[in-house]
């Protein structure tokens, strides 16, 4: 069930309507909350329901078992095998799903460098949708409790419910355990609902998925990165950007409606965006792209690895294969372990610049022109790694550097396409205090009228959009 | 519990969420009877349907609905739409059980408006085809048929026609290879989602001849139909898929379908189908194939090409992995549908070629051999 279409809006009208009525009455409520949870998911496939329950059912039950076990040597090493032995399962249901064909055809072509290949003919199995999401979701769940994140006894529902929640089943964001299980403990609260935060991230959702990403994708992207060679440079570059800001609306379009409509139900969603495209480092960039993934990152793989405890090397190390295992989240392709190590050489190249000191150097990089350097620096850089990330073949990418060398005419700024694309990378330059007078102002209108000015909203939407509802880009990792 | 001025009770919520509904279904009626209508028969569409056409009708007489007709009619001119075929003033009768009212067609993108000029002529509807008795299955392989003339020194133009099938890997494949062949000249006359079983959703009779604009195509290689494993209602009846009635209301809309893209005596290449991966929609395919086969078989201009045997199984079943260029591949996308570029290059590989063949040998090229059924 995709978010703009009438069949989730429906469904979400009835989900809130009850969950609400259920609010006094906290099992029924996670209850049905669970249940509307596999149904949203099983709109799109039930054969995957069962797994999906599973899934978060052996995290639960691993992690009780984890959190059973007390401080003693032997039970610390019990602990220590229990989230070892859970977190290899749920990684291999993720490498079966995702990674099968890919390891598979990468073991065929070294064979097939070597010596003859064996024909392989059995077909890979199906990708089961945000299956990446939710094995994260299960491996949190035990990591946050074998870091004693989570002191309150830890209940099968909770478990199941926090890895299955609708708003975030699909395309997160990536929820920790730590923060989101505590909200499950005690009854939502009737008296505190963030109506007008809810409204206004629905429709700032809605508006850059259905109108900025939807239109720069069937008017611009889709048609230059199928074709790149039948394209002049200029063109290829407005494509280029053009798919910048097309996957910044898109994400971060489902992450404002998630997080929109888990505030109605009165849930918090960590923040998953912050104006990316005005980072001025790789370091600054990932602290403002889907956060939720490069903090799981960070916590889960970086420092388990060893963080930059070990020295230079070590750092630069560490850094590499997390970016690279990023890279390779996103999908099973070469293309995006590419754009994984890229950003990876982007991280260890600032910190070398970073460490380089002088008086003059450290005067420019005070200045504002330097800031703006840095921001244009940076996100060419992203749009470089964007090129491999969009590009399903190595082939595909190189064509595309190479027709921005190809000079003729630009064909394909029509007004719709030069306007959204101007929305989608600098509306992220708005000002902040815009958005909190919008807010204070419609903090003074009566509840119907925000609910009429929704709706208004929503239609304004509608009409402006491109027809058809594509899928989300991160639908698909 | 402390509580902000951020913050609202669940009365509130409750009072926003009627004014959301109410203003949306005034506002949106237009849009929910447009989407009540393209749903796929079952349940939910017999749910929506009666409601939205209801809603949809009452809304009609207070002029609300002209709202949202005449911004997408303004957004069209002022060059906002992506719906070439946009036209205006066209209308039906929603039955509502004791009242009719007009109300739009439900169009199957946005009824807005582009400049006639630039719109080709639709085609206008004519009376069904006749239908003939099923052909059985189409083979494995099929040979190309002799390309037919074409005015010698101008580029050979190709439109590329279908839904997903097309679009996905063959279109791909064929564009980007187009650089190695200045002597042809793509059109792009494809759109994903769509199909020849729901008219009422996509009406290609309507949008090819604006997507065609001004091209007068040579060839039309066409490739669609994976989306038509469904039912439909044609003048109040329920043709359940597969059923004796389905098979010859959409026999006569790929007949139609063929007729339009075939007119002018134009040559039409219609790719069949590939095995798909998940065997309940493999099935239904198997039939959309044998009719579309059919149909091709009755039309002189068009000609049949197998491509189970190019990137399938030897015995035409589902091959998710395959050597290309001595390289082993995925030749088929994730969904098990689609093709991936590399499975999509083992039939290109046979197109391109046949589009541009060689100049010819004093002795002259040798006759290809006809491929229809």
């Amino acid at each position: 069930m995709l978010f703009p279409t009438v069949q989730y809006a429906v469904f979400f009208l009835v989900v809130l309507a009850i969950a609400w009525a259920l609010v006094r009455n906290n099992l029924a409520h996670k209850m049905f909350l669970l249940v509307a949870s596999y149904l949203f998911y099983g709109v799109w496939s039930w054969r995957y329901v069962p797994l999906l329950f599973l899934v978060s059912l052996f995290a639960g039950l691993v992690a009780q078992q984890i959190q059973r076990r007390g401080t003693s040597d032997k039970e610390a090493r019990e602990r220590k095998l229990w989230l070892v032995g859970g977190v290899t399962v749920c990684l291999l249901v993720l490498v079966y799903y995702k990674y099968t064909s890919f390891l598979l055809l990468t073991l065929l072509g070294l064979w097939g460098a070597v010596g003859h290949a064996p024909q392989w003919n059995v077909p890979a199995p199906f990708l089961p949708l945000g299956v990446s999401f939710f094995v994260f979701h299960a491996i949190s769940l035990m990591g946050d409790i074998y870091k004693r994140k989570l002191r309150q006894p830890l209940h099968l529902l909770d478990a199941l419910l926090y890895v299955a929640f609708f708003p975030q089943l699909i395309a997160g964001p990536i929820l920790r355990a730590s923060s989101f299980i505590p909200q499950l403990l005690q009854p939502r609260d009737p008296f505190g609902i963030r109506v007008n935060r809810g409204f206004g991230l629905i429709l700032a959702g809605l508006f850059k998925k259905v109108i900025l990403s939807n239109t720069l994708s069937t008017r611009l992207v889709e048609p230059v990165f199928s074709a790149p060679g039948t394209f002049h440079g200029g063109d290829v570059l407005l494509a280029i950007y053009g798919y910048a800001a097309q996957i910044y609306c898109d994400f971060s379009g489902y992450t404002d409606i998630a997080i929109g409509c888990a505030l109605l139900l009165g849930y918090r969603f960590p923040r998953n965006f912050n104006r990316p495209y005005t980072a001025t480092d790789p370091q600054d960039f990932w602290q403002r792209w889907h956060i939720s993934l490069s903090s799981w990152l960070r916590d889960y793989l970086y420092i388990p690895l060893g963080g930059s405890r070990g020295g230079s090397g070590r750092t630069y190390a560490n850094l590499m294969i997390t970016m690279l295992l990023g890279g390779l989240w996103h999908g099973a392709s070469w293309t995006f372990v590419m754009w994984g190590g890229l950003q990876g050489v982007y991280l260890i190249g600032h910190r070398l610049w970073a460490g380089l000191h002088s008086p003059g150097l450290d005067r420019m990089r005070a200045t504002r022109w330097w800031t703006w350097v840095s921001r244009l620096l940076m996100f060419h850089a992203v749009c470089i790694g964007w090129v491999f990330f969009r590009s399903p073949t190595f082939e595909l990418a190189l064509s595309v550097f190479k027709q921005l060398g190809s000079r003729g005419a630009v064909t394909m700024a029509s007004a719709p396409v030069v306007l959204t694309l101007l929305g989608g990378l600098f509306g992220q330059y708005l000002p902040r205090r815009w958005g909190v007078a919008l807010q204070m102002e419609v903090a003074r209108w009566p509840m119907a009228v925000r609910g009429a000015a929704l709706a208004l909203g929503v239609f304004a939407i509608e009409v402006l959009g491109p027809t058809g509802v594509a899928p989300f880009i991160y639908f698909q990792f | 519990m402390s509580h902000t001025r951020r913050s609202s009770t669940l009365t509130q919520l409750a009072a926003a969420m009627v004014a959301f509904a109410v203003c949306a279904a005034l506002l949106e009626s237009g849009g929910l009877f447009d989407w009540a209508t393209r749903l796929d028969l079952g349940p939910l569409r017999t749910l929506a349907l009666p409601v939205a056409t209801g809603l949809h009708n009452a809304v009609a007489r207070t002029g609300l609905e002209a709202v949202r007709a005449k911004s997408i009619t303004a957004l069209a001119r002022a060059g906002w739409s992506d719906d070439p075929a946009a036209a205006e003033g066209e209308t039906t009768t929603a039955d509502s059980g004791a009242t009719t009212v007009t109300i739009p067609v439900p169009s199957p993108t946005k009824p807005g408006v582009v400049p006639e000029t630039k719109l080709a002529t639709p085609v206008a509807p004519g009376p069904p085809p006749p239908t003939v008795p099923l052909a059985g299955d189409p083979p494995l392989l099929s040979v190309l048929p002799a390309l037919q003339a074409k005015a010698q020194g101008k580029p050979l133009v190709v439109a590329l026609a279908g839904d997903s099938m097309m679009a996905v890997g063959l279109a791909e494949t064929l564009l980007r290879q187009s650089t190695k062949y200045p002597n042809i000249k793509f059109v792009k006359v494809f759109k994903s989602g769509t199909g020849l079983a729901r008219p009422e959703v996509f009406s290609w009779a309507r949008e090819y001849p604006a997507m065609l604009g001004a091209a007068k195509p040579d060839i039309v290689l066409v490739a669609i139909g994976a989306n038509d494993g469904q039912g439909f209602v044609d003048n109040g009846v329920t043709y359940p898929f597969g059923s004796d009635g389905w098979k010859t209301v959409y026999q006569q809309r790929v007949a139609a379908y063929l007729g339009m893209i075939s007119a002018g005596n134009t040559q039409v290449l219609w790719l069949s189908l590939p095995p798909m991966k998940s065997e309940t929609y493999g099935s239904k395919i198997k039939l959309v194939n044998r009719i579309a086969y059919t149909v091709v078989g009755s039309n002189p201009e068009a000609s049949w090409y197998s491509t189970a045997g190019l990137i399938g199984n030897a015995d035409g079943s589902f091959r998710d992995f395959g050597a290309v260029g001595g390289k082993q591949t995925r030749l088929r996308a994730a969904d098990g549908i689609h093709m991936s570029v590399d499975g999509a290059s083992l039939i290109t590989d046979k197109l391109l070629p046949w589009l541009s063949p060689p100049a010819p040998t004093p002795a002259g090229p040798a006759p290809a051999q006809g491929a229809h059924p």
